[in-house]
């Protein structure tokens, strides 16, 4: 363990850009916090309790080409005409994936267990099998410092899903504020490689993990599938507007659309790309001919918390909730489901 | 990355022939290119049409070929509507096969019913086939085909040739006045047909007549764990990536289906 200063700090966002990593940390902007690439060092946001994204926006964009591929489309007067390729022809015999990995490996420096805990969730998801080439891509050699939290605001719930702790994997460094410096602790190789270039003695000490004060508390005991349908949640679901914002700041909402596009100018390079979908939009749910099976705000307000619940239990043993409280933070209703699973304890 | 092993990239197929089934129905017979196809009656496909876009396809052909498939597609959205001008030698992408199979080792030695109303009954061919193919493993195979009007009847002259060794009912439930068959919906001839505890069904349809018919068949004596639903969603990856799939339950259509038995999922989300 080391007893940095916020210099000493900065040096080590330095040396992980030197190493070759992207690193993406909180910084300040437009009165929010939010993730992004560290330009400077001096950019980095040491005191902050909420961002407005998260690593997924990173491992996972909300758009990502998945590759390119020759069509035989035409524009013609009266629209678009698509004509298509025999086997003689380019297409797709020829289909070649273009797509390049990201330049640079990826450091998230700095940010709250219940977003390393988070990226354990994607893992669960993309590199189940068969993983998911595109993340596995961005996943492989990332590098996490975690940023200890001593106090949440009125809508983290992480005491209430575990999420305060980081699990084994899914942090390099742990840092925790200590009156005016940090005290950084390597819990990994690489964490510890990256710490003795600073060349600093050891603080002697292995502290306790750290339980952040939470401002309130709840303990949910209604989280399975039949408690979530059972219960009325018209006093939720009534100032709903829609909006999808708990699921685009939601750090484990994955589900997505795979979509070809192509420009009118050029219709024969056709992209083909994953694109970010929310279940609350009635495409969500829609198949051939029309059907929609989840036709109101209800059913969808209760999909998306059988989704983290019961349905992430069941399917990866690991609730996808990692109580980072974004969903009701940035609901314009303020829609708070806590109450809905279960009570408030203090 | 090599294309192997990239999940998300098609293989390249050609069309081979087209059959029109009904008005807005049509049968792709697709030839695969340089690879082969080694899947059982119950997957499906994802089908790239370049420029359009991809969707999934219950394979409707025999699993006895492996270098051609066929598909029934039913004109309703994007890409069914632009399969509709799809002409032989047109090339097209495709991925799979995709999903669990029907498992058949359980309909080994047993009395078989199969019910399809509508385009459903595309999901059943492949399954038909096999058990035509195959017809000693198999005791009294019964297939009761249900559709609205006499023109959305699919693989007539196939049905005919299924007479001879499989017992096929077919019923309207719109009939005109020339239709000399059965009348009326599926579950109205459901007590026509011995039905036991140890009959395997299947069923695929629309979601509330799957509903419905699960739940008569039940009535009718049949233990959930031998009646089997084909579900549709509209899986957009087809490897349990983008969760658009997931059904009540937690269950993903593309990899723990799209065959279910009526105890794994809940009764109402077949319906749902």
């Amino acid at each position: 363990m080391l007893k940095l200063s916020k210099q000493e700090l900065m040096s080590l966002v330095s040396e992980l850009g030197r190493l070759g990593f992207e690193v993406i940390a909180p910084t300040r902007s437009n009165e929010t916090v939010r993730l992004a690439t560290l330009s400077s060092p001096s950019d980095l946001e040491m005191d902050y309790i909420r961002i407005i994204n998260s690593p997924r926006d990173f491992l996972l964009p909300s758009r990502e080409r998945l590759f390119k591929y020759r069509s035989t489309a035409t524009v013609t007067s009266y629209g678009l005409k698509i004509r298509f390729p025999t086997v003689e022809g380019p297409c797709p015999v020829t289909i070649v994936p273009e797509y390049t990995p990201p330049k640079a490996k990826i450091a998230f420096f700095d940010i709250h267990p219940c977003m390393a805990n988070s990226i354990r969730y994607l893992d669960k998801v993309m590199l189940s099998d068969p993983a998911d080439p595109y993340y596995k891509a961005r996943r492989e050699d990332m590098f996490v410092a975690v940023l200890e939290c001593e106090e949440g605001d009125e809508y983290c719930l992480c005491k209430t899903v575990e999420t305060y702790k980081v699990p084994e994997g899914y942090a390099d460094l742990m840092i925790r504020k200590s009156g005016g410096g940090f005290l950084v602790r390597a819990r990994s190789k690489r964490g510890e490689e990256l710490l003795a270039s600073l060349k600093k003695a050891e603080v002697a000490g292995e502290p306790k993990d750290l339980v952040p004060k939470l401002k309130e508390e709840y303990a949910f005991d209604r989280t399975d599938e039949a408690s979530i349908d059972e219960r009325d949640a018209s006093e939720y679901v009534d100032a709903c507007t829609l909006c999808a914002s708990c699921t685009v700041t939601c750090p484990t909402c994955y589900c997505a659309d795979i979509e070809d596009k192509f420009s009118l100018m050029d219709p024969s390079n056709v992209e083909r790309s994953r694109v970010r979908m929310s279940c609350q939009r009635k495409c969500y749910s829609m198949i051939a001919g029309g059907t929609t099976f989840l036709n109101t705000k209800d059913a969808r307000f209760r999909w998306r918390l059988k989704h983290k619940f019961p349905f992430s239990e069941r399917a990866y043993q690991l609730v996808g909730c990692v109580g980072c409280g974004n969903c009701i933070a940035f609901c314009p209703a303020r829609i708070d489901f806590r109450k809905f699973l279960g009570r408030k304890v203090a | 990355m090599s294309k192997e092993l990239n999940p998300y990239l098609p293989r390249p197929a050609s069309v081979n022939s087209v059959k029109n089934e009904s008005l807005e129905t049509k049968t792709l017979k697709l030839t695969l290119i340089n690879w082969r196809a080694d899947f059982l009656p119950g997957q499906f496909v994802q089908l790239l049409l370049p420029g359009v876009g991809e969707a999934p396809f219950c394979i409707t052909s025999s699993p006895s070929d492996s270098k051609h498939i066929e598909l029934t597609i039913l004109r309703r959205g994007l890409v069914t509507t632009a399969s509709q001008y799809i002409r032989p030698g047109d090339a097209v992408g495709i991925r799979g096969p995709l999903g669990k199979p029907f498992p058949l080792e359980r309909f080994h030695g047993r009395d078989v019913l199969l019910v399809a109303t509508g385009i459903g009954i595309a999901a059943l061919r492949s399954l038909i086939l096999y058990m035509l193919e195959n017809r000693g493993k198999f005791k009294e195979v019964t297939l009761l085909y249900g559709a609205r009007f006499p023109e959305d009847l699919v693989y007539r002259d196939e049905i005919r040739s299924w007479v001879e060794r499989i017992k096929v009912m077919v019923t309207l439930s719109k009939a005109t006045e020339q239709w000399s068959g059965l009348r009326g919906r599926v579950t109205d001839h459901l007590k026509d047909i011995s039905l036991h505890k140890d009959v395997i069904a299947v069923v695929c349809g629309s979601p509330a007549v799957m509903e419905s018919i699960t739940n008569e068949l039940i009535k009718y004596g049949l233990s959930r764990d031998n009646i089997y639903v084909s579900l549709e969603r509209h899986m957009k990856c087809g490897i349990g990536k983008c969760a658009r799939c997931l059904i009540p339950g937690g269950l993903l259509v593309c990899k723990d289906g799209p065959i279910f038995s009526a105890s794994e999922i809940s009764i109402r989300a077949i319906g749902e």
